[in-house]
């Protein structure tokens, strides 16, 4: 591997991180709460020229630069600088560069390469044309082909997060940039919507309404914004998840009487029932294996965590730690399993390993209530909602490096998020 | 400080009274006379045999377009993290039944949940709630088709409050028209 990496002990914050001793090209930053060992490539990212006077074209080469050097901050894997940024010089092993012209017909046309450095070999050149509105997408799949090659990883610069937003029952399903960028209203039908999943493909989002009075699960389709019923129980269509194949979700349905966890096909057609019990049994989620599933329980007395197979055998208890824990996740690694639990008055959200081992709460009591993680597909990164602003908003948290940044904004509450996948 | 405010009351309307007084005495307008608006008399049809008055049936109330409460219907209240009901509960519902039997009205039982625990399980909690109060409802014979059920979880809360005593009043089974 050519690249030159730094081993950086786990930062309490994304951001500057104060590299202290340096030999063999690895750079050991120790910093308090170590936890776990960081690998960062340290990439450049150079100049972004626009060609001519054209001030579009000026503009564009000006915002793709700051939205890539973002991206790649973001994706937890680099330290960045270069030319305008507070670390203008660091061991670099890459750097990034782009033209930006206006073709004879009008249209952009940008030039990204990536270079090695400092012996400047050109590694990747993609060339695009982006319409105006289109300039952030540019950046955001350049950024992601810089993450492959020079890290191996898939990168989430093109992915999204969709989530609930209003108050009482009047919350509508939005869509925003995983930057925070790119905020949209997808639903606007006076009721209650939540709990919104995208399909593996991205072209669908299931969620739940309470459309017609009756609670629903619905789909979206997100090319054109259309919505249509897709299951009507009796009671509870709560918290559909599709599976990593995308050819069936879990949902809970209370149309025997009680909460039960059932695979459903997305035309609708019930698969199979995977648990019986007169107690509540809520919020499914697959594993990413899509051979098991984890999901919530209060059986015991108390909500609490289960797996079962997907034909429902094999049951075992997760959690033994906590009076109340909902909400899980399986990390797309299989790596984490990330959920909600009350401790004494306040929400919490704990990621362990699933079998149990390396339990840590990770927000405090600073952080009021926390509901709802959900996975990037990097497996690294979380969105959740807190209250600790005083109305419930994103966050996302870094699981290496156990940082946290605002994804959203404003004054009303932002409830149940699903990231992309 | 009641009692002051209630006198100063007096005082501020006796003094508009005063003054309306004073100033209808001083306008001298000389009175208006309305002559009444000569009244056109739509033709009477003849009818060869009046339609016979119906006998008035004593009206009830419109139930159907009255919230619940306004009858009488009660609402649940549940301890926290709880779904099922107790005796003072199940009184509650006697009565409730009782009124509703005699009404033949439909109602819905939506079921709600203090702020605390997540969102999920909150609707799932609130839904046992519903299911509950209507499935007592339906063993003391109020039609099953006559009490539909719902829940918010903890979306919408009767008060905004933060104390066990707000989160005790959105711990129920609310009636509302469907």
């Amino acid at each position: 591997m050519r690249a030159t990496c730094f081993l950086v002990l786990a930062a309490c914050c994304l951001g500057s991180l104060p590299a202290l001793a340096q030999g063999g090209g690895r750079t050991e930053v120790s910093i308090e709460h170590t936890a776990t060992a960081v690998l960062k490539t340290d990439l450049r990212v150079g100049d972004f020229r626009g060609l001519g006077d054209d001030r579009g074209v000026q503009e564009t080469a000006a915002r793709l630069r700051e939205v890539l050097a973002n991206d790649l901050l973001l994706s937890g894997l680099f330290r960045v600088g270069g030319p305008g940024f507070p670390d203008k010089e660091l061991p670099f092993s890459w750097t990034t560069e782009a033209t930006v012209e206006r073709g004879s017909d009008g249209v952009l046309v940008v030039n990204l390469n990536l270079l090695s450095w400092p012996d400047r070999q050109l590694v990747l050149t993609k060339r695009y044309k982006p319409a105006p509105e289109q300039v952030r997408t540019t950046a955001h799949h350049f950024a992601n082909e810089v993450v492959r090659t020079t890290t191996g990883s898939e990168g989430i610069a093109l992915t999204r997060i969709a989530f609930s937003r209003g108050r009482g029952d009047r919350r509508d399903i939005y869509v925003v940039d995983y930057d925070g960028e790119g905020l949209l209203r997808l639903t606007a039908n006076r009721t209650l919507n939540l709990c919104p999943d995208w399909s593996p493909d991205a072209a669908r989002i299931a969620f739940t309404s309470y459309r017609g009075g009756q609670q629903g699960l619905y789909f979206l389709e997100t090319a054109t914004g259309a919505v249509r019923q897709v299951l009507s129980m009796e009671g509870l269509n709560l918290g559909a998840d599709w599976s990593p194949d995308g050819k069936e979700l879990l949902i809970s349905l209370s149309k025997s009487g009680d909460p039960e966890v059932y695979r459903i096909t997305p035309e609708g057609a019930i698969v199979k029932r995977l648990t019986v019990s007169p107690a509540i049994e809520i919020s499914p989620s697959w594993a990413p294996n899509g051979r098991e599933l984890v999901f919530t329980s209060d059986s015991s007395g108390t909500p609490q965590l289960y797996m079962i197979d997907r034909e429902g055998a094999g049951k075992r208890r997760v959690t033994f730690e906590g009076k109340y824990n909902d909400s899980a996740t399986l990390s797309p690694s299989g790596e984490w399993l990330a959920y909600a639990t009350r401790e004494d008055v306040l929400t919490q959200i704990v990621v362990m390993r699933p079998g149990g081992e390396d339990r840590r709460i990770v927000t405090d009591a600073s952080w009021r209530n926390c509901e709802d993680p959900s996975w990037a597909p990097d497996g690294r990164h979380l969105v959740f909602a807190s209250d600790k602003s005083g109305t419930s908003k994103l966050y996302v948290y870094d699981v290496v490096e156990n940082g946290f940044r605002q994804l959203t904004f404003g004054n009303d509450p932002d409830i149940t998020p699903g990231w992309s996948h | 400080m009641k009692n002051g405010s209630l006198s100063r009351l007096w005082l501020v309307v006796l003094a508009l009274a005063l003054a309306l007084a004073v100033l209808g005495g001083c306008s001298k307008k000389p009175p208006v006379v309305t002559e009444p608006a000569p009244v056109e008399q739509a033709p009477v049809e003849k009818i060869a045999e009046a339609p016979k008055p119906e006998p008035v049936q004593p009206k009830g109330p419109d139930y159907e377009n009255l919230e619940p409460s306004k009858y009488g219907i009660e609402d649940v209240f549940f301890g926290y993290d709880k779904y099922e009901l107790d005796d003072a509960q199940m009184g509650v519902l006697n009565r409730n039944a009782r009124i509703l039997k005699e009404a033949g009205v439909t109602v819905m039982v939506a079921g709600h949940c203090d702020e605390r625990g997540t969102i999920e399980y909150n609707i799932a909690l609130g839904e046992k709630r519903a299911k509950i109060v209507r499935d007592y409802l339906v063993s003391l014979g109020v039609a099953p088709g006559k009490v539909k059920q719902t829940s918010y979880g903890e979306s919408r809360p009767f008060n905004a409050g933060h104390t066990e005593a707000d989160w005790a009043q959105n711990r129920r089974a609310h009636f509302e028209r469907p």
